[in-house]
């Protein structure tokens, strides 16, 4: 080689480790799980819609529409703040492996976008939780709803592949264009990206110190919620894909990396309720039912399918939406967009006289462990999520569910 | 390969993705290359960073070549050379 590259010291290769590659998802997913767990025996699981519906509560009281007075305020609602801090992480993330730049598609995709972002929205309120609520902590959880949330969520992502491969072969020219990019990093002039990404990396631990005098929860909540951010940019951490990718190129490491999030959620997760960790003044009863919503079977299933038309369309899911906005992606703003301003609307008008129609007994919290005990629904969920990794890995040997 | 060696390849189609986000580039990419025959080069433009691991995983499972990739201000550039 004519030119000799110098060796980073002990310090520069441990920042390469972090920000000069991407990481494989699994470790993503490993990282994720434990960080979960965490979030659930300082108070309560990962969510993302919740803390979502609360940012749209905030914009609608602001211009003052439909009575949100009452509305939590953003500053101390710890699900609103989690997402916030999340944005903000992989912002950073992306800031320090010089990948931030706004990307701005062409119209069609931003429709796709706000389309995608609003069908998310009101899947999740009708199901009671997204992706990570009623899925990524749900099952874990030991939620009965939650598989049939999961069940909805395949059945609804299919059906997005289908369209928008049809839209592909009959409208081709819908999502293309022009695209603009801007402010990107890449190369020298790309350094400044660096400097950003540690200031705001400060600012964000400085926050979370002002707020551990008053809200010790929140303080971690914004702590960790900024550690998923920069974990899901960096792994590239998406349960689109994990769904998928199998019907499509038959590539199973998407949904290999979610797998292993969750089977380390699983164990975590039945520790703490086993065990009431982390109880405080409330019962053991209400941490067992901790993520286990009452949407068991027919919320959970018709809320799962639409929300996942929502993500394959928008290209990400609550948490994807989220990460690709840090990183500049303005499709997926456009999908935030969507989902914030859909939200409440779902939540105080849409889903409630629908809801209003089902019989009673359709939305109930069925919380497996009552039926099956503990070891019941540990070896369950464990076998459901084999079951798929058999599932995906023989598919992507034989291809034999892939379109492509 | 090499970038430079890259940058000078004779290409026979360009794809220009960079409007799309995840799946995009990859459908694209997919429908672009039934129209090259085998031995060909196509050039894909994509600003989707998920997409650099994306299409040299797909392209290698069927069975055509992954070349590299070429970083530019703000998109990169895969080669693959049709099987």
């Amino acid at each position: 080689m004519s030119e000799h590259k110098k060796e980073p010291g002990v310090l520069g290769q441990l920042y390469g480790i972090f920000f000069a590659k991407h990481w494989p998802v699994w470790v993503g997913g490993i990282v994720l799980g434990t960080l979960n767990i965490l979030l659930f025996a300082i108070k309560s699981p990962w969510g993302a819609s919740g803390g979502i519906n609360n940012w749209g509560e905030n914009v609608y009281r602001l211009l003052g529409l439909f009575n949100l007075d009452n509305a939590k305020p953003l500053l101390t609602n710890n699900y609103g703040m989690l997402c916030l801090f999340l944005v903000i992480g992989s912002f950073i993330a992306a800031l320090l492996s010089k990948e931030f730049a706004f990307r701005v598609p062409p119209v069609g995709e931003l429709i796709k976008g706000f389309i995608g972002g609003s069908l998310m929205a009101l899947g999740a309120t009708f199901g009671i939780g997204c992706t990570i609520g009623a899925f990524f902590s749900g099952m874990p959880a030991l939620s009965g709803g939650a598989i049939i949330f999961t069940i909805g969520l395949f059945f609804g992502v299919i059906v997005a592949l289908k369209y928008l491969m049809w839209e592909m072969e009959k409208f081709p020219g819908f999502s293309t264009g022009k695209s603009y990019n801007f402010l990107s990093g890449t190369g020298k002039k790309g350094n400044w990206q660096k400097w950003l990404g540690w200031i705001v990396l400060i600012i964000t631990f400085f926050i979370a110190y002002q707020y551990s005098d008053k809200n010790k929860v929140l303080a971690w909540f914004i702590i960790i919620g900024m550690l998923m951010g920069l974990i899901s940019q960096r792994s590239r951490f998406c349960i689109v894909k994990a769904f998928r990718d199998p019907f499509m190129t038959g590539e199973a490491e998407g949904s290999v990396g979610v797998m292993a999030g969750l089977i380390i959620g699983l164990f975590g997760f039945t520790i703490i309720k086993y065990f009431g960790i982390g109880i405080g003044e409330a019962t053991i009863r209400s941490r067992e039912m901790t993520w286990v919503f009452s949407h068991f079977f027919f919320r959970a299933a018709i809320g799962g399918f639409i929300f996942g038309i929502g993500m394959t369309i928008a290209g990400g899911c609550a948490v994807g939406t989220l990460w690709r906005v840090g990183e500049g992606q303005v499709k997926l703003w456009a999908s935030a967009l969507g989902f914030i301003l859909i939200s409440p609307i779902s939540k105080m008008y849409i889903v409630p006289p629908v809801v209003n129609l089902l019989p009673k007994n359709w939305d109930f919290k069925s919380y497996m462990p009552d039926y099956i005990g503990y070891p019941g629904a540990f070896i369950l969920v464990t076998c459901i999520i084999l079951l798929w990794y058999v599932f995906v890995k023989w598919n992507e040997k034989t291809g034999r569910f892939s379109a492509y | 390969m090499e970038q430079l060696e890259l940058q000078d390849l004779k290409v026979d189609k360009v794809v220009d993705a960079r409007g799309t986000a995840c799946p995009g580039p990859l459908l694209e990419a997919k429908k672009a290359i039934g129209t090259i025959s085998s031995g060909e080069i196509m050039e894909i433009l994509s600003a989707d960073e998920g997409t650099k691991r994306d299409i040299p995983k797909w392209a290698n499972k069927k069975g055509h070549e992954y070349m590299g990739t070429v970083e530019e201000s703000g998109y990169f550039k895969i080669y693959l050379k049709k099987g």
